[in-house]
């Protein structure tokens, strides 16, 4: 019972700082939305385009690289302002058809279309399909421009009706294209999905350090020696202050989960598994951060602490970037987080439907973690109290 | 200047919202005096203090030092006050000599005259020895002792103390009390703010009296004391027929009240000093054996509840 | 002047003691900054060299003007590298496995058909995870294809216009000889943003910059509560020293974490900050940035405590819109604006400028900073005399 009341004492004063709430309910989901919108699934490359001046032919060209499904079309107006874009990396990469390649094209004089890109792979890469989406443009074009020389069309657009009309018809060259080898990620996988658990471990974690500041507080204001002076045993208070961490946690955990289910539809998998894996996860972090709130007699370096460990071990953990982008030696180090761990747990849980029995691995992991950092921190917490 | 006041203050006023905290106090105190503002809690006594120190605006009123006028922004004034504040105020992350120093430059002290001054002081507060260590580390005792110094550091011509001995224990209350004795004799001038009536009494020379912002009355202790108008008391440890002597003398117009008790008479008459004389010799006569004389004048409590209808402390 | 001096050295003393400055300011943005680096550059696809597997079953004319013209061009650009397989089979699983990124595969027969008219496929097979270098291979692909196409396509358009077939072959030789209508010419653009490792560096050292700033201001509400700021205030100094010491504080520790996280970030990790002179007027102008906001909320705060948490969640809050975290580039729509909002992004928008351009591109972001420093800071000591009232 002393421990229920030990831990809530601690969820009113973590509340009375309004500061927290926000930290607690609303920061996590903001992050969420940053970070799925940009790291989590692969996005279209976005090509500018000017086009201005380049008559019809110009824009068919144009609607051509629109049609293009591997990448997405940004309308440019000029071409300084291409060039800044491009530059500044808000676009892929850019492409100017010249004014006057209507005229250009007609008449049979070559023309050049530009792609402005950055030294860059990517960039370069993306280049080659423009060329491909040109190319078939130029059959076209070139087609047409072959009949009226050969008097075969009355003007080029007559000529350019026929070559379109019979380019169905005519056997072509084609490229067909196949996939060999096993995928990482299972293509059932939603932009947010990925994003969600790993941001739910990252957060998980960095209020669970953030929150050995108050313990320190405790400390500094004699409060936790005076709950000492009662006749409570050290084994109670400490039960208390990790029940009281664990339970903001869980709250936490649970507004993550529900409103990511709720505002953006994402998947979390068998609620077994989830709950299973969350639980652990969170006594491990709840150790981590008493066993942090006891090393600090000093606010600001516990805060600048448990940031460094916080991000630094939500970053190698898989947190920020998936871990299966990592390289194979990178990756193994990654293993000596609990981050990981979790990370694995949710990959299996929510890229391949496991259940909480195909997950036993991770959670024996993380319940190692929650021990060795539970003994860790109950270890500590009774050296300080009682000194 | 010989002879000029070192603090000059008049018409001081000061309103937080529609509470006048200080409303119209005025006193000057010479060079060399000791001056005790002598009020209960919430009397206005640390408010009139920031404003004779140069930290709170006054609403109206002016402050002197030295003959320097005394705004929130006067350097020249702020150089010849020392100022000891009721709450420690002291740089717990630095030792007592850093502490020290950095005080000592702030006021305007050159590097080596700050340096002999810091040691001296150290050695004044007894310090010197755990002068090395951070402040953090110091007893309680200690950390007050520095909170002085740092008063004293650049020999101000008025040191200011407020309510210096509040939550004290009493050793190193009396510690204090000692301390300011010997400066107000090495002839230091001394503001000295309080509600205990024994410390004014023992250290002031002069004792205004503070309630709800205003001056109610200010003297030396025995000017104060004879506003009072209850008669003093003395109490005759004696011998013999103490009826009969008590009835004698109560029948004298200079003694208000007789009484015998069990081993004694207790009197209350107007002026006991000028009076024993004449109590002795009556009681003589009438053959009672006086053993012992214990007089007791109105002290400043006395006072307070004279002119307040309330207790100096509550 | 003097006294302003003063105050700054015991504040800088007493913040190296307790050790907290040079923690935040220094060594977390220092390992952060190490840790994503080896993160990122741990990170494989996407934009890495293609190995593109080649299997010519046919080796006649069409296949090799491919294999001997086309492909070795792309080559040179240095997209892809070149590994030519025995068979469609052996290819196929070197994909599978991810030895090769894709592989294009010109079946027996080809040239014949092509020269026939007839139909003709080439194939590409790409491993699963390497979307885009499949993708690549089938442009390239594509386009030989288009070319071919854009011959027979020129003959049947004629043929049709005419309403007799001709010589086809020789029509085919005259359309071949014909260039293509549009070409692609490269241009190269200047990278105007940072790379990786620079990012990194820059983004953790100006995130954590706003919480190292916060040490200087905030200390005068430690020192109100402390009885402190009483003594100073009695002391023979102005006000405006005080403040002064204080915003001293703020400033030298900013200056020294930004310079000591440049030099280090550039020696240990080879990140780039730029042409040093330019980095250093955006340093000092995201320095006063960074005051001005946290002197601003402090002003604000009734007390330290107050104050430390609102600092903290404005200096995330704007990290985070600043994009600090990842480049704004990649941000979505409305946050690419939004982001301006935030000094962080106008400082990291300087360094990138700076990167493809001359000095005189740091002067529109450092005035955007010291615009956040003036109005932030202005409101600021306006609501800061009152903090004088002790």
């Amino acid at each position: 019972m002393k421990v229920l009341w030990i831990a809530l004492a601690n969820l009113r004063r973590m509340f009375r700082v309004r500061t927290n709430i926000f930290f607690v309910f609303v920061f996590p989901m903001v992050l969420i939305l940053v970070f799925g919108a940009s790291f989590g699934g692969a996005s279209t490359p976005r090509l500018g385009v000017v086009s201005t001046g380049s008559g019809p032919l110009g824009a068919t060209l144009l609607r051509q690289l629109e049609q293009t499904p591997q990448l997405k079309v940004v309308t440019v107006a000029d071409q300084a302002d291409l060039l800044t874009k491009v530059e500044r990396g808000n676009l892929a990469a850019g492409v100017i058809i010249p004014s006057g390649y209507d005229a250009a094209v007609r008449a049979g004089r070559g023309m050049t279309v530009r792609y402005l890109a950055r030294p860059a792979q990517a960039s370069q890469q993306l280049g080659e399909t423009v060329r491909g989406a040109v190319a078939r443009q130029s059959a076209l074009l070139g087609a047409a421009r072959f009949a009226v020389t050969q008097h075969a069309a009355p003007s080029f657009d007559a000529g350019l009706a026929e070559a379109t009309r019979l380019a169905p018809q005519v056997p072509a060259v084609t490229v067909t294209q196949g996939t060999a080898g096993t995928s990482l990620f299972p293509s059932t996988l939603g932009q947010f999905d990925i994003a969600a658990s790993s941001e739910l471990l990252l957060f998980l974690f960095l209020i669970a350090l953030t929150g050995a500041v108050a313990l320190i507080e405790t400390r500094r204001i004699g409060v936790s020696r005076r709950m000492l002076a009662t006749p409570t045993s050290p084994a109670t208070v400490i039960a208390g202050e990790t029940l009281g961490r664990a339970l903001i946690a869980c709250v936490q955990a649970l507004v993550i989960i529900f409103g990511t289910a709720l505002l953006f539809g994402v998947h979390w998998g068998q609620p077994a598994g989830v709950a299973a894996v969350v639980i652990l996860y969170i006594l491990a972090a709840a150790g981590a951060g008493i066993f942090v709130g006891t090393l600090f007699r000093n606010e600001q370096q516990a805060i600048g602490i448990s940031l460094l460990l916080g991000m630094g071990l939500g970053a190698l953990g898989g947190c920020m970037v998936p871990l299966e982008i990592f390289s194979p030696t990178v990756r193994r180090i990654a293993h000596v987080t609990p981050q990981a761990w979790g990370n694995d747990a949710f990959a299996k849980l929510v890229g391949h439907g496991a259940s909480i029995t195909g997950i036993w691995p991770q959670l024996g992991a993380l319940a190692a973690f929650a021990a060795v950092l539970l003994s860790l921190a109950a270890w500590r917490l009774r050296r300080v109290l009682s000194a | 200047m010989d002879g000029e006041n070192v603090l000059e203050c008049r018409g001081l006023r000061r309103s937080f919202g529609r509470l006048a905290a200080v409303d119209g106090v005025g006193f000057h105190i010479a060079p060399g005096e000791t001056y005790g503002l002598l009020g209960p809690n919430g009397a206005g006594k640390t408010t009139t203090i920031s404003m004779i120190a140069g930290l709170l605006e006054r609403d109206a009123g002016e402050v002197t030092v030295a003959g320097e006028p005394m705004t929130t922004h006067s350097v020249r004034a702020k150089g010849a006050l020392g100022y000891v504040p009721q709450d420690l105020a002291i740089y717990p992350d630095l030792s007592g000599r850093e502490n020290l120093m950095f005080f000592a430059r702030l006021y305007g002290m050159p590097t080596a005259r700050a340096r002999s001054r810091t040691d001296e002081v150290l050695a004044l507060t007894g310090l010197a020895d755990r002068a090395g260590d951070q402040v953090k580390r110091y007893s309680g005792g200690m950390k007050r002792r520095l909170n002085v110094g740092i008063g004293l550091l650049h020999q101000p011509k008025l040191l200011i103390l407020d309510e210096p001995t509040v939550g004290v224990d009493p050793q190193s209350r009396n510690a204090i009390l000692e301390g300011v004795e010997r400066l107000s004799g090495a002839g230091m001038a001394v503001l000295y703010t309080t509600h205990y009536m024994e410390e004014a009494e023992r250290l002031c020379d002069r004792i205004g009296i503070i309630d709800h912002g205003k001056l109610i009355a200010e003297g030396t202790r025995d000017e104060l004391v004879s506003v009072v108008s209850e008669g003093d008391q003395v109490r005759l440890a004696a011998t013999g027929d103490l009826a009969g002597a008590a009835d004698d003398l109560a029948a004298r117009p200079w003694v208000r009240q007789a009484r015998a008790l069990d081993g004694s008479i207790d009197l209350v008459v107007d002026h006991a000093r000028s009076e024993l004389p004449s109590i002795l010799t009556e009681v003589a006569a009438t053959g009672v054996l006086v053993r012992s004389v214990e007089v007791t004048e109105p002290d400043l409590e006395a006072v307070f509840l004279h002119l307040t209808g309330r207790a100096l402390r509550d | 002047m003097h006294a302003a001096w003063l105050i700054c050295a015991k504040d800088l003393k007493a913040r190296l003691r307790d050790r907290s400055a040079p923690l935040i300011g220094i060594v977390v943005p220092l390992a952060l900054a190490f840790i994503f680096n080896v993160i990122f550059s741990g990170i494989s696809g996407g934009s890495g060299v293609i190995s593109l597997g080649v299997v010519d079953a046919d080796h006649g004319a069409a296949s090799q003007a491919f294999t001997q013209q086309v492909l070795p061009a792309v080559k040179r650009s240095g997209l892809i590298t070149i590994h030519t397989e025995a068979s469609a089979g052996r290819a196929r699983a070197r994909a599978a496995d991810g030895t090769l990124d894709a592989v294009i595969v010109i079946p027996a027969g080809f040239s014949a058909r092509v020269r026939a008219g007839q139909p003709a496929s080439m194939q590409v097979i790409g491993n699963v995870d390497a979307a885009i270098a499949a993708e690549v291979a089938r442009s390239i692909a594509e386009a030989y294809a288009a070319e071919l196409n854009r011959v027979r396509l020129s003959v049947a358009t004629v043929t049709a216009g005419h309403g007799t077939v001709g010589d086809t072959q020789a029509l085919a030789a005259r359309a071949a000889a014909t260039a293509t209508p549009v070409a692609v010419s490269d241009v190269s653009a200047q990278t105007k943003e940072l790379d990786t490792k620079s990012f990194f560096a820059a983004g953790m050292a100006v995130f954590f910059l706003f919480f190292t700033v916060q040490f200087g201001v905030t200390s005068l509400l430690e020192e109100r509560s402390e009885g402190t700021l009483a003594r100073l205030l009695a002391a023979p100094v102005s006000r405006a020293s005080i403040l002064g010491g204080k915003l001293m504080v703020s400033f030298g520790l900013g200056v020294i974490s930004m310079a000591v996280l440049a030099v280090a970030t550039s020696l240990l990790f080879g990140a780039d900050w730029g042409n040093p002179l330019g980095v250093a007027v955006l340093i000092v102008a995201a320095i006063t940035s960074a005051m001005g906001i946290m002197s601003l909320i402090a002003a604000l705060a009734r007390n330290a405590e107050q104050a430390a948490n609102w600092q903290s969640v404005a200096s995330v809050v704007l990290g985070l819109l600043g994009g600090t975290f990842l480049p704004a580039s990649q941000a979505p729509g409305v946050l690419s604006t939004l982001t301006f909002a935030a000094p962080q992004a106008w400082f990291l928008r300087g360094l990138g400028d700076l990167r493809g351009g001359s000095l005189g591109v740091v002067w529109v972001p450092a005035l955007a900073m010291l615009g956040f420093a003036v109005v932030a800071g202005g409101l600021a000591l306006f609501r800061l005399r009152r903090l004088a009232e002790v």
